[in-house]
């Protein structure tokens, strides 16, 4: 186990450093200077040459991301050119937990709506009950995440005025806030993953019930509430598991726009602005933060296999 | 973010307790919330929440080049003068200086107010004003306004609070140097707090003016609060604005009709007939100092043919562009010279047949002259950014097919635009200049010879020297007939080809009151209150 551990920890550092190195060369290569940005209309070359030393992108590339890395390791984020913020602070502290909280209300919606539904598909296949389901979720899936947020704006923000539409309240300072701030991001956003669980358990489950095991367990007089729910839907829940983890990075490419149209200052908002401004420091910290996050989340989903599977237990 | 608990905190009170609410969400959410929830959520008391949804760079005027943050600066820091309106014309009067007089017409004499303060304690006295000149004339690292400040030759401190600048020559611009254009490098900041903040000032900001400041949090929202020792007695009458960062407009659009927030910063064109038919809301805008245009890069070709350049400004139908491009918003543009600039602009130009206009026989007539005959196909620069996006180039495309000109739409991410923009690298490309109150800056720094913002890369000799003549006359006569056949000269020789003057908007729900418009996209919250 620890031999298991260690190794995805080797292999994750290094994808780390790839990561890194390729997400700093693209956006030095990509066409636009951050300097130019900053001075807005009041561009002028003195204005320009002065801005440039100041921000030291005056020296070679390779120079800007070694001291970038030095820095990155010891703790050191550096600063936003333009917040002039600390960057850990600023992406770390304040952008990653709104960006958590709606991944994981999100995540968090889809699982508890989506896999009774799936259940009542499977249960109820081919009935009016499972066509309903498919539709409903299907048309969730179909409206992009932009557009549905827009029109869960207007009808819950704008016509009936029951959520605020805009900015995050951390749950943890303030439970019933938080709920409400996030109740319209996280339907918006879960809707994809919502469609996706319904008919993953669906199909899995479908599978499951026939079984012999299942048969046996009914043969036994066990409740089928029970060989339903414990029994089958137990072994729904590796490939959920699974595709959940690989999925992590669409979750997080939803909330992008999710927060955009929320206005959530996440990880999301907070790196487009910083690739429109080449904002290189904040551009890695958050590629840095992602690519952690993905990692460790499939590393978790690997070490979740034997919980889930007594079958994969080392012996 | 305390102020979404105060809302909450309201809606409680307001409608059902803690429990009943947590019961409805528990029996299945939103059926229960109807009635919890349903009043929306206002600003407690004496404050505003305002949806800003333009860019905010910095809160340092001498280092911004962003019109939405200079709407904040206004708020925190006053300059030497400010900028007055009374419905008709734009004035500027002396701001934290009692008396402006003018020696010589080279020696600027401020007389301050005694006993003003910065929000840090420290005094506003010559020496701070002599400083903060000091700092955008020739401080390190240059400011990009330092251009303001090119033909100061001194800045002397008379007395404690008194304050000379003395020019080499006459400076017609000096007033809006000081308290318009993006940026006013005449806003006085406190010395202290920069020597603390040092390069984070900009984040830290220390000024004098009604609103302090008290947060910012990044893609979120800045925190001002009253200064209750502010200069102007009874001023201001609120205690707090919160500023939303917003970067999707039509987000800001739903939380203003939703009366989550009591104002929005600006609103692009598309919106405003919806918001002006909200009957809990006010809208604000008319035509400001400004002009949407199409450049043609003179230095290459196709575009180095005054006759083709010429052909593309009479080919544009105007107000078929305002009403596509701009959703009916905005007047056509016959010369750069906008309406706020009352002593320059001639309200009657449209009939005097100066400047450039529609007119396809014109248009064909140039076209035939042109070097090439044959169909051109240049390269149309655009980025999906600001107000109109590329509306404005799709909306030109079949008016330039007319003329046997098809150019192709080029979409360029924002910074890549501004690059080549920048260097030149282009053959048309659309863009606008805001806020701006005297000809001098609509037409010195964009089209003087080998000027800063001169992206068509267009020189004119006598347009040189007029646009030079009239920067160190202070005779305005004198002055509007140098502006006037500058204008002519390149309206004629058509670098750009000029479309509109806009309206900028500011949105307020109707319970705010008390805000004054000024047409210089300002957002002066001193007078504004909340009922």
């Amino acid at each position: 186990m620890a031999w298991f551990v260690s190794k995805k920890i080797l292999q994750t550092l290094l994808v780390l450093l790839i990561v890194s190195i390729a997400s700093f060369s693209l956006l030095k290569f990509a066409p636009g200077d951050p300097v130019q940005l900053m001075l807005g209309s009041e561009y002028s070359a003195e204005a320009h040459a002065s801005l440039v030393k100041q921000l030291g992108l005056d020296r070679p590339i390779a120079e800007q991301y070694v001291r970038w890395l030095a820095g990155f390791l010891s703790g050191d984020w550096g600063t936003s050119f333009v917040s002039k913020a600390p960057i850990f602070r600023y992406a770390f502290l304040e952008a990653l937990p709104v960006t958590l909280t709606l991944a994981a209300s999100a995540l968090g919606l889809a699982i508890v709506i989506g896999v009774p539904l799936g259940v009542l598909s499977a249960t109820r296949k081919d009935t009016g009950w499972d066509a309903a389901v498919a539709t409903l979720t299907l048309t969730g899936t179909s409206f992009p995440s932009f557009y549905l947020g827009i029109l869960l704006i207007w009808l819950f923000g704008v016509q009936l005025g029951w959520f605020p539409t805009l900015g995050f309240v951390a749950p943890w300072d303030d439970l019933w806030g938080g709920i409400v701030h996030m109740t319209l991001p996280a339907i918006t956003l879960s809707t994809y993953f919502l469609a996706m669980i319904v008919r993953l358990t669906r199909a899995n489950l479908i599978e499951q019930l026939e079984q012999p095991y299942v048969a046996a367990a009914r043969a036994r007089g066990e409740p089928r509430w029970r060989v339903v729910w414990v029994h089958g839907l137990r072994n729904v829940m590796l490939p959920l598991v699974t595709i959940l983890g690989l999925q992590l990075g669409a979750l997080l490419q939803g909330a992008v726009l999710t927060e955009t149209v929320f206005s959530l200052p996440g990880v999301g908002q907070m790196m487009t602005s910083a690739v429109l401004n080449r904002e290189y420091g904040v551009v890695q910290a958050g590629v840095m933060m992602t690519a952690c996050l993905f990692v460790l989340t499939n590393l978790l989903v690997d070490l979740a296999y034997p919980f889930l599977d007594p079958r994969l237990r080392p012996r | 973010m305390t102020d979404h608990k105060a809302i909450l905190a309201e809606r409680y009170l307001g409608g059902l307790n803690r429990r009943d609410l947590m019961k409805g969400l528990a029996a299945g959410g939103v059926v229960l919330a109807a009635g919890g929830l349903s009043r929306p959520a206002q600003a407690a008391g004496n404050e505003i929440k305002l949806a800003w949804v333009d860019h905010i760079d910095t809160l340092d005027p001498h280092f911004t080049g962003f019109l939405g943050a200079v709407k904040v600066h206004n708020n925190i820091y006053n300059g030497l003068l400010k900028v007055t309106y009374d419905g008709q014309k734009v004035a500027f009067v002396p701001d934290l200086a009692e008396t402006w007089d003018i020696t010589d017409g080279v020696i600027h004499t401020f007389k301050l107010r005694p006993n003003v303060k910065f929000h840090d304690g420290t005094p506003c006295d010559a020496e701070a004003v002599k400083w903060n000149v000091e700092r955008v004339w020739k401080g390190e690292p240059k400011s990009p306004h330092a251009w303001k400040f090119k033909s100061l030759e001194k800045v002397e401190v008379v007395d404690p609070l008194t304050v000379k600048l003395t020019f080499k020559q006459p400076y017609a611009f000096l007033p809006v140097a000081l308290t318009g254009s993006t940026g006013r490098a005449g806003t006085i900041v406190s010395p202290a707090a920069v020597q603390k903040f040092g390069a984070s000032f900009g984040r830290n900001p220390v000024g004098t003016g009604p609103f302090k400041f008290v947060s910012w949090k990044e893609n979120d929202s800045i925190v001002l609060e009253k200064n209750p020792d502010y200069f102007e007695a009874g001023l201001p009458k609120l205690d707090k604005v919160t500023i939303l960062i917003m970067k999707e407009a039509s987000s800001a659009i739903a939380a203003v009709m939703s009366g989550q927030v009591d104002g929005m910063s600006d609103s692009p064109v598309q919106f405003i007939p919806q918001l002006k038919a909200n009957p809990n809301l006010q809208v604000f805008g008319e035509i400001e100092g400004n002009y949407v245009y199409i450049a043609m890069n003179c230095r290459k070709a196709p575009f180095d043919d005054i006759n083709l350049r010429r052909a593309v400004a009479f080919a544009l139908n105007r107000e078929q562009i305002i009403k596509q491009a701009f959703f009916g918003q905005g007047i056509p543009a016959y010369t750069p010279i906008s309406p706020p600039m009352t002593d320059f602009y001639d309200p009657n130009v449209a009939k005097t047949g100066r400047g450039q206009r529609f007119d396809l026989a014109k248009a064909k007539e140039f076209r035939a002259k042109a070097k090439v005959q044959d169909v051109i196909e240049p390269k149309f620069m655009v980025t999906e950014e600001g107000t109109y996006g590329s509306r404005l180039a799709q909306t030109v495309l079949p008016m330039l097919a007319e003329i046997g000109i098809k150019p192709k739409l080029e979409l360029v991410e924002r910074a890549a635009w501004v690059s080549r923009r920048n260097a030149g690298d282009f053959e048309m490309l659309d863009f606008n200049w805001w806020a701006d109150l005297d000809p001098d800056e609509t037409l010195f720094p964009e089209f003087h010879t080998g000027a800063a913002w001169n992206y068509p890369g267009w020189s004119n000799k006598r347009f040189d020297e007029c646009v030079e003549q009239a920067q160190v006359s202070l005779d305005v006569p004198t002055r509007k007939a140098l502006y006037t056949e500058a204008s002519d000269i390149i309206m004629d020789e058509a670098p750009i080809a000029i479309t509109s003057h806009m309206p900028v908007f500011k949105i307020f729900a109707k319970k705010v009151q008390g805000f004054k418009y000024i047409p210089v996209d300002s957002l002066n919250l001193h007078t504004v209150t909340v009922s």
